[in-house]
């Protein structure tokens, strides 16, 4: 059985060594030559820690599958329960937390080698990182909005501390503006949380689901919904709200890059999926779904434009992000289970593939790679780089049998289930552009003569983690059934929601 | 009989590492692996001839779990009409790789070059012989990605700006054909072929008639059929010559049996009632008809030696489309999935044997050309071979299947007599044909020899082109055993 302890465990574990981290940097950046081993030997350690927490849950879960939609925890118990802080574990908290452990930790891993040759290795960035773990994994396990938003606010902060590690004037830019709009969301956020307390008396899913249900009126539930879904929609980076992303993944050190993009990005429509389709399931308040058809619409199109037109490489898979923030979006939107089953696979295999392209520019940048004229000839010159970036590029594209193709077959295809066909059909042609400009620079790496003909010596340790991640996006693209078969849990406890 | 399908599309892949690391060191032994294999593949093939023609249903099915989830198995089959597809197609991939040996020769990264080419021969092969359509489309752009980089890295000038024009071209049909398979499996629940048939025709014929028309369109731009027809001539031509015979022999060809295999023999049914089915054949039997008459003319007055044979492939997509607006009048059928085979053969030399005297000479223009059949006899005895399949000529193999087509399509016309007009001008399509391939043969081969040095084609080269040769004449005197493995299907409305 499952108690409070097991589900706030890997939280705790989490902090726990986001403070030891202080401490045993300072004793790994006196050990010289064995640094690296040393590190790699911690970030394992740290990951088998906060993996074997997360199993934990995973395993009792899993062992006695619950009757119910899911298991509620409250920090105090008796008639104030509903008050208090109070947490779910369900088999998509579960899953979700399952993936972001093993890529968080390839992530963390390759971020303390490249900061590392960068610069020396700061015990802050990486106790930052792990406490950004932390709040993430939080976040999947939260139990009621407020909770949820708090964890979510401290994801957030986390990640601005991050863009801002380089410490230069355009970080610091864009980390301000990053700042600005997470304050403007959550000032949404907090406003419409209230109003919601106010009707409902309570901020617990499972309380605010029965409440809007049972409302007549519902004018004040829909004023906070908008609030809400407002601020969430700015810190998820749909277009309108889209500006921040692109400064931010750009100017900060590409390892905080493939985080953000990896978990940070990923656990917005993770919030996103519970607050729009657990919480505020249509038509309880209103029906969000054409609304939210035309936002993604926008995402997807201003998403792979900005792409098409950009020359720096890091700035346009940040661009990227943006669009896949819209492939999300049309998941959401069609409210089926084909479509949860997508955004759950999209969790995974955008988190991989963002992830993937952001360590391989880090590499990259290394050697004063920026611009896609640099790339030029580089699969001559840094032949596994280039390979590592043809895989993740291939899989953006949606080209089986990589793991891309799937998440998209599944996005689109929930569309059609839900009739907006014109959005499946945007869709795939935005698929296709993103085709044309991901092969453009394909065409470049490969096809361009190179412009010094020296060969660059490529960083082992960082290509292995690179691979395992591209060997990732192949597996999971030629065989999904490994993670399908869990999200396949979350989609047989749909039904059980009260409808 | 064992579980012996799933071999033509692992074993490639499972050798493609190992012909990468050889493939480093000697071209040669690297070649003669995917040689092997290939052959190995043909005869697993052949055993399954028997149980085709003798079982009930003509089918050999063999089936192992995937994803279930999404109602997708790794199911594969052959039936009278994917297993002769897929034999030419292997001896296509035999016949380019015997070609590559001589081909390739003093090129770079041959090592890349086999290891791309064992895994468009999964992609090839994989298309014939699945009946789920998850697996079909992993085949379907398996076929892409590796002739994107045979296409841009081997072949001739701005190679990659034409390989990247046939990426994005046919991309772009691919994903239309993705949102057709993605209809198929919401309306149906269902991925396979033949049990998402029966689950069509209960479905709304609305839903099913926009699939049907995106499915055609994806497809269409595979078979480059006029007016999505703009990659094939760039790609083609500029492709290094085995990989045009493949592209030209086999990857159009794959659209014309999707055609058939999906939107035809599944999907059509579903729509008949409705009475669009007869409209959809109308339209086919009309893009057939533009394509036939555009890829003839531009044949004619093309001076690149590729380019006039690329522009007839769009021709003879034409008279295959053509053919499958007589869906479904047997004759017609068998001539029409004939012609796909006896095309690709053709085609495949045609391509093979150009490309034999573009390594020799090295200019492109055929009005430059001239008196070579002296200096290279089996190339020219070759080309007027293909050149008098692809017009039509008996005893090649084309004539059968062309004339198969004909008759079928004037049997049609006591039914319909919308398909009066469109023959007759068929008919007048083919003397183009004839005369596109009579002016290629004699201005290369034939009168004054303009350029004094040349040499034979290479060895492996005349190979080639000579098993090709044979098969041409051989399925020309007697398509028997072909003829009598497309019988076997049923044509059903």
């Amino acid at each position: 059985m499952i108690e409070t302890v097991d589900v706030l465990l890997p939280v705790m574990v989490c902090v726990v060594l986001s403070l030891l981290s202080l401490v045993i940097f300072k004793r790994i950046r006196k050990a010289g030559r064995r640094k690296a081993l040393l590190m790699v030997a911690w970030s394992a350690g740290a990951f088998t820690a906060i993996a074997a927490s997360v199993l934990n849950i995973a395993v009792k879960y899993y062992g006695a599958p619950a009757p119910l939609p899911f298991l509620g925890f409250s920090l105090t118990s008796g008639p104030d329960a509903i008050h208090s802080s109070s947490f779910l574990v369900d088999a998509m908290s579960v899953y979700v937390a399952l993936i972001f452990v093993p890529v968080a930790g390839v992530i963390f891993t390759y971020s303390l080698v490249h900061n590392g040759l960068e610069d020396k290795p700061s015990e802050r960035y990486h106790a930052l990182v792990l406490m950004l773990v932390g709040a993430t994994l939080g976040v999947l396990f939260s139990g009621d909005l407020l909770t949820l938003f708090i964890f979510w606010e401290i994801a957030a902060g986390g990640s601005s501390l991050l863009m801002l590690y380089k410490n230069d004037i355009s970080s610091m830019h864009a980390t301000l503006k990053y700042l600005i709009m997470i304050i403007l969301a959550s000032a949404f956020i907090v406003y419409g949380l209230s109003i919601v307390f106010g009707i409902s008396g309570s901020l617990n899913f499972w309380a605010v689901k029965v409440a809007v249900e049972g409302m007549a009126d519902k004018t004040l539930f829909l004023l906070a919904f908008l609030f809400i879904v407002t601020g969430y929609a700015i810190e998820a980076a749909i277009v309108p709200f889209h500006m921040w992303l692109p400064d931010a993944y750009t100017t900060a050190p590409a390892s905080t890059s493939a985080f953000l993009s990896a978990l940070v990005d990923q656990g917005s429509y993770y919030v996103l999926l519970r607050v729009l389709i657990f919480v505020f399931s249509p038509p309880a308040v209103f029906d969000w779904r054409p609304m939210l058809a035309i936002f993604a619409a926008m995402t997807m199109v201003v998403g792979n434009f900005l792409a098409l037109g950009e020359r720096n490489l890091k700035k346009l898979i940040a661009n990227i992000c943006i669009a896949d923030v819209g492939y999300n979006l049309v998941a959401i939107a069609s409210d089926t289970a084909l479509g949860i089953m997508g955004n759950l696979y999209f969790f995974l295999v955008g988190g991989i593939t963002t992830a993937l392209a952001f360590m391989v520019v880090g590499i990259m940048n290394q050697h004063g790679i920026k611009s896609l004229e640099d790339l030029s000839g580089l699969g001559k010159r840094m032949p596994l780089t280039s390979l590592a970036l043809l895989v993740g590029f291939l899989s953006f594209t949606g080209i089986p049998p990589l793991a891309g193709f799937f998440a998209k077959y599944l996005t689109f295809t929930a569309a059609l289930q839900s009739n907006m066909w014109w959005l499946a059909v945007i869709g795939i042609v935005m698929s296709v552009i993103q085709a044309a400009y991901l092969l453009r620079i394909i065409m470049i790496m490969y096809g361009r003569p190179p412009r010094e003909e020296t060969r660059k010596r490529e960083p082992r340790l960082l290509l292995v983690l690179v691979f395992t991640l591209a060997a990732a996006i192949v597996f999971l693209g030629a065989y999904p059934t490994l993670v399908l078969d869990l999200i396949d849990k979350v989609i047989q406890q749909l039904p059980l929601m009260p409808a | 009989m064992g579980n012996i399908l799933w071999m033509p599309f692992l074993l490639p892949v499972l050798a493609s590492p190992f012909v990468y690391w050889v493939g480093k060191k000697s071209g040669k032994l690297a070649s003669t692996i995917v040689v092997a294999i290939t052959l190995f593949n043909i005869v697993i093939l052949l055993t399954t001839i028997p149980s085709v023609l003798d079982s009930a249903d003509h089918k050999y099915i063999e089936s192992y779990t995937w994803i279930p989830e999404l109602h997708s198995s790794l199911t594969f089959f052959v039936d009278g009409i994917s297993l002769p597809i897929t034999i030419v197609t292997l001896v296509l991939i035999t016949c380019g790789t015997l070609f590559s040996v001589d081909y390739m020769k003093g090129r770079k990264s041959i090592g890349e070059y086999y290891f791309l080419v064992c895994l468009l021969s999964v992609g090839l092969v994989g298309v014939f012989i699945t009946s789920n359509l998850m697996l079909f489309y992993f085949c379907w752009e398996m076929m892409l990605i590796p002739s994107f980089f045979l296409i841009g890295h081997w072949g001739y000038k701005d190679a990659y700006k034409v390989a990247f024009k046939f990426f994005i071209f046919t991309h772009a049909g691919a994903v239309f054909v993705l949102l057709g398979i993605g209809a198929i499996f919401i309306v149906t629940n269902d991925l396979d072929l033949f049990s998402a048939k029966a689950a069509l025709l209960t479905a709304s014929p609305d839903v099913v008639r926009w699939l049907l028309i995106s499915l055609t369109g994806g497809f269409a731009v595979k078979m480059a059929i006029v007016p999505v027809h703009m990659w094939l001539p760039d790609a083609h031509s500029e492709a290094p010559a085995p990989m045009s015979a493949l592209l030209s022999g086999v990857i159009i060809s794959a659209g014309a049996y999707a055609i058939f295999r999906i939107c035809l023999e599944t999907v059509l049914p579903a729509v008949f009632p409705s009475g669009f089915g007869t409209h959809y054949l109308y339209g086919l039997a009309i893009f057939g008809l533009v394509s036939a008459f555009l890829g003839s003319f531009v044949a004619l007055v093309e001076t690149d030696i590729k380019r006039i044979i690329a522009y007839s492939s769009i021709a003879h997509m034409g008279y295959v489309l053509f053919g499958f607006a007589l869906f479904p009048f047997e004759v017609a059928m068998i001539g029409t999935i004939l012609h796909i085979v006896t095309h690709a053969l053709s085609k495949g030399l045609f391509f093979l044997s150009s490309g034999a005297v573009m390594k020799e000479l090295e200019i492109r223009d055929i009005r430059e050309m001239g008196g070579l059949a002296s200096a290279m006899p089996v190339t020219a005895f070759s080309s007027v071979t293909a050149g008098l399949s692809i017009a039509g000529i008996p005893p090649f193999a084309c004539f059968i299947s062309e004339f198969m087509i004909f008759v079928g399509a004037f049997q049609v016309i006591n039914a319909d007599g919308f398909f009066l007009i469109p023959t007759i001008l068929m008919l007048v399509a083919t003397v183009f044909s004839l005369a596109y391939s009579l002016r290629y043969v004699s201005k290369i081969f034939l009168g004054q020899r303009k350029i004094e040095k040349v040499g034979a084609a290479g060895t492996w080269m005349r190979v080639a082109m000579a098993i090709l040769v044979v098969l041409i004449v051989c399925i020309g005197v007697w398509p028997g055993i072909f003829v009598q493995l497309i019988s076997t299907t049923q044509f059903i409305p």
